[in-house]
C-alpha cells in the first residue's frame, strides 16, 4: 500500500522573542505552506511560541560528533566554479542534558555548499563539545510571519484548562472543600 | 577504534555508560534499533488508538467546560502519536510502514484501549488511572538513551500531566457527588483497576526484554517497580475518596510500606493482547474507516503539491 509518504520537515520553534529557534520535532506535509500549518497543529498546542520555522529534512546537512569521527574526510568535495555564496543557518546540540530540545540555532555563515558551511561554522562557532551539527540554507526555510502571532499562537494562552496548575491540588481532601464546592460554576 | 564492529560496539556501550544520548546518524547495534522501533511504534499506535475510547464521549460531555477539556485531551493524544511516529522514523522505518502494520492487525498497542467506555465516569477514571499509569512509564522513558524518544517523552509528559489532573478532579468530585454519581464512579473503578495494573506489563521474571533494555538505558526501571510505585501512590488516594478497590487480597505491609496486591489474571491479559479483548475488533475497524475516510484528503493535497 504505497500511500502518501509526504516529505518530512524539521520544525523549529522560538519560545519567546529574542530567543533562538530550537528544533522540536518533525512533521510530514505535501508542501511548505501546509508544513507550517501542520507544525503549528502538532507542536504548538501550548502557549509558548513566538515564531515557527520549517525546512525539508532533505535540505538539512547533519553531522553528529560520532559521524565526524568516523569520516575524517567528510569535508572533501569539488565545489563548482560558478557556485555563489549563500546564507546558511547553523544549529548545534551542545548538551547531553535531558530535555525537550535538540539542536539550537547558533548563527549564520556565508558559504557555497553545505559542507563548506559546516567547515566555516566550526571555525566561527567553536564550543567545548558539539554533539550534533546542522546546516541549512536560509532560503530553504519557511517561516511564520509576525502578524500570524495573534491568530496562530496567542489563542493557546486563554486555554488555561490545558495547564495542570488549573486543577490545583486535586488530592482527596476533606468534605466540602475544592472541586465539589457548592458555588462551583459548572454543575454536572 | 571505530572501524571494526567490535570497536563500534565498545564505543557505543561506553557512550551509554557515560550517560550520553544516541542521536540519528550515530552508530548503534542492530538490536538497539530493532527494540526501539518496536517500543516507539507500539507507543505511537497506543496514542492513536487511545483517542477512540474517550473520543466517543465528546458529544455527550455533561457541560461545555468538560467538553473543551476532553477535546483538548484527545487532540493532545493525536499530537503525541505524531511525535512518536516521527521519533521512530529516525530509526529507518517509514510512517506508512507503521500505519500499515497497525491497520493490518500486525502491530501491538496498549491493551487498555480494548476495553469499552460505558459511562461518563470512565473518562475521569481513565484520566486518573490509565494516564497516571502511562505517566509513570513515560517519565522513565524521558530519560531514555535514544535522543528523539527521550525528547518526545519529555514533551508528552509535560502535556500529559493535565490529562491526569483533570481525571483525578472528576473522580474526586463524583465520589462525593450525587447518589447517581457515586455508584457510577465506583463501577468505573471496578472495571478499570485491574486492566490499569496490567498496563505495566508482565512481571519482571516473565519480561525477557527488560535486562537488555535496562543495560542500554532505554528503560531505567522494571515493570514491577513501576507498578508497585503506582499502587502505593494511588491506593491511599482512592480510599480517601471513599471508593473501594476491587481486590480482596489488597494489604498494606507495615514493614516495607508497600500496598501488596492480589494475583493478576495474566490469562485474561494475554487473551486481550492476542486480539480477543472486548473491543479489539471495533478499535481496528474504526482506525481503518478513518484511514479510508481520509484518503481523498491525502490524494487532493498530494495532487495540489504536484501542481505547485
Amino acid at each position: 500500500m504505497p500511500d502518501t509518504q509526504w516529505p518530512r520537515y524539521e520544525v523549529f520553534k522560538q519560545d519567546a522573542p529574542g530567543q533562538p529557534h530550537r528544533s522540536i520535532g518533525t512533521i510530514h506535509a505535501a508542501d511548505p505552506e501546509l508544513a507550517l500549518l501542520i507544525a503549528r497543529d502538532v507542536h504548538v498546542r501550548r502557549p509558548d511560541c513566538a515564531s515557527l520555522w520549517v525546512a525539508r529534512t532533505d535540505d538539512i546537512f547533519s553531522m553528529t560528533a560520532d559521524e565526524l569521527a568516523a569520516h575524517p574526510d567528510w569535508a572533501a568535495e569539488d565545489i563548482p566554479g560558478g557556485a555563489v555564496a549563500q546564507t546558511f543557518h547553523v544549529f548545534q546540540k551542545t548538551t547531553q542534558r535531558r530535555g525537550m530540545t535538540f539542536v539550537v540555532h547558533t548563527g549564520d555563515v556565508q558559504a557555497r555548499t553545505a559542507r563548506e558551511a559546516l567547515r566555516l561554522a566550526m571555525q566561527r562557532f567553536p564550543k567545548p563539545e558539539v554533539f550534533v551539527w546542522w546546516v541549512c540554507q536560509a532560503g530553504a526555510v519557511t517561516r511564520s510571519e509576525p502578524e500570524m502571532e495573534s491568530s496562530w499562537f496567542a489563542p493557546a494562552r486563554n486555554k488555561t484548562y490545558k495547564q495542570q496548575a488549573y486543577y490545583g491540588e486535586t488530592g482527596a481532601r476533606p468534605e466540602g472543600s475544592g472541586a465539589g464546592d457548592e458555588d462551583d460554576p459548572h454543575p454536572e | 577504534m571505530g572501524d571494526t564492529h567490535e570497536g563500534h560496539h565498545a564505543n557505543f556501550e561506553a557512550r551509554i555508560a557515560r550517560g550520553e544520548r544516541i542521536e540519528p546518524g550515530d552508530w548503534m547495534p542492530e538490536d538497539y534499533r530493532r527494540q526501539l522501533i518496536r517500543m516507539i511504534s507500539q507507543h505511537a499506535h497506543s496514542e492513536i488508538v487511545g483517542m477512540l475510547p474517550e473520543g466517543t464521549w465528546i458529544p455527550n460531555a455533561p457541560n461545555l467546560r468538560r467538553k473543551m477539556i476532553l477535546i483538548a485531551k484527545v487532540q493532545d493524544e493525536a499530537g503525541h502519536g505524531q511525535y512518536l511516529y516521527h521519533a521512530a522514523e529516525t530509526l529507518g522505518i517509514s510512517r506508512e510502514e507503521m500505519l500499515d502494520a497497525l491497520l493490518e492487525g500486525r502491530a501491538k498497542y496498549s491493551s487498555i484501549f480494548n476495553y469499552p467506555t460505558l459511562t461518563w465516569a470512565d473518562v475521569g477514571m481513565i484520566g486518573w488511572l490509565v494516564d497516571g499509569a502511562a505517566l509513570k512509564n513515560q517519565l522513565m522513558l524521558a530519560q531514555c538513551s535514544y535522543g528523539p524518544y527521550g525528547r518526545a517523552m519529555t514533551r508528552i509528559c509535560a502535556e500529559e500531566t493535565f490529562h491526569h489532573r483533570q481525571g483525578k478532579e472528576m473522580v474526586v468530585r463524583y465520589a462525593r457527588g450525587t447518589p447517581t454519581q457515586r455508584p457510577m464512579v465506583q463501577d468505573a473503578l471496578d472495571r478499570w483497576w485491574w486492566p490499569t495494573l496490567m498496563m505495566f506489563g508482565p512481571h519482571d521474571a516473565d519480561s525477557p526484554n527488560t535486562p537488555v533494555l535496562v543495560r542500554w538505558g532505554i528503560k531505567t526501571r522494571t515493570n514491577d517497580e513501576l507498578r508497585q510505585e503506582f499502587v502505593n501512590e494511588t491506593v491511599p488516594e482512592l480510599l480517601a475518596c471513599g471508593l473501594s478497590i476491587p481486590d480482596p487480597d489488597l494489604r498494606h505491609d507495615e514493614t516495607t510500606g508497600n500496598w501488596n496486591i492480589g494475583p493478576i489474571d495474566w490469562d485474561h491479559f494475554w487473551q486481550v493482547v492476542k486480539g480477543n479483548g472486548p473491543m479489539n475488533r471495533e478499535r481496528l475497524a474504526a482506525r481503518r474507516q478513518a484511514h479510508e475516510d481520509g484518503r481523498w484528503v491525502r490524494e487532493a493535497l498530494a495532487g495540489y503539491a504536484q501542481r505547485q
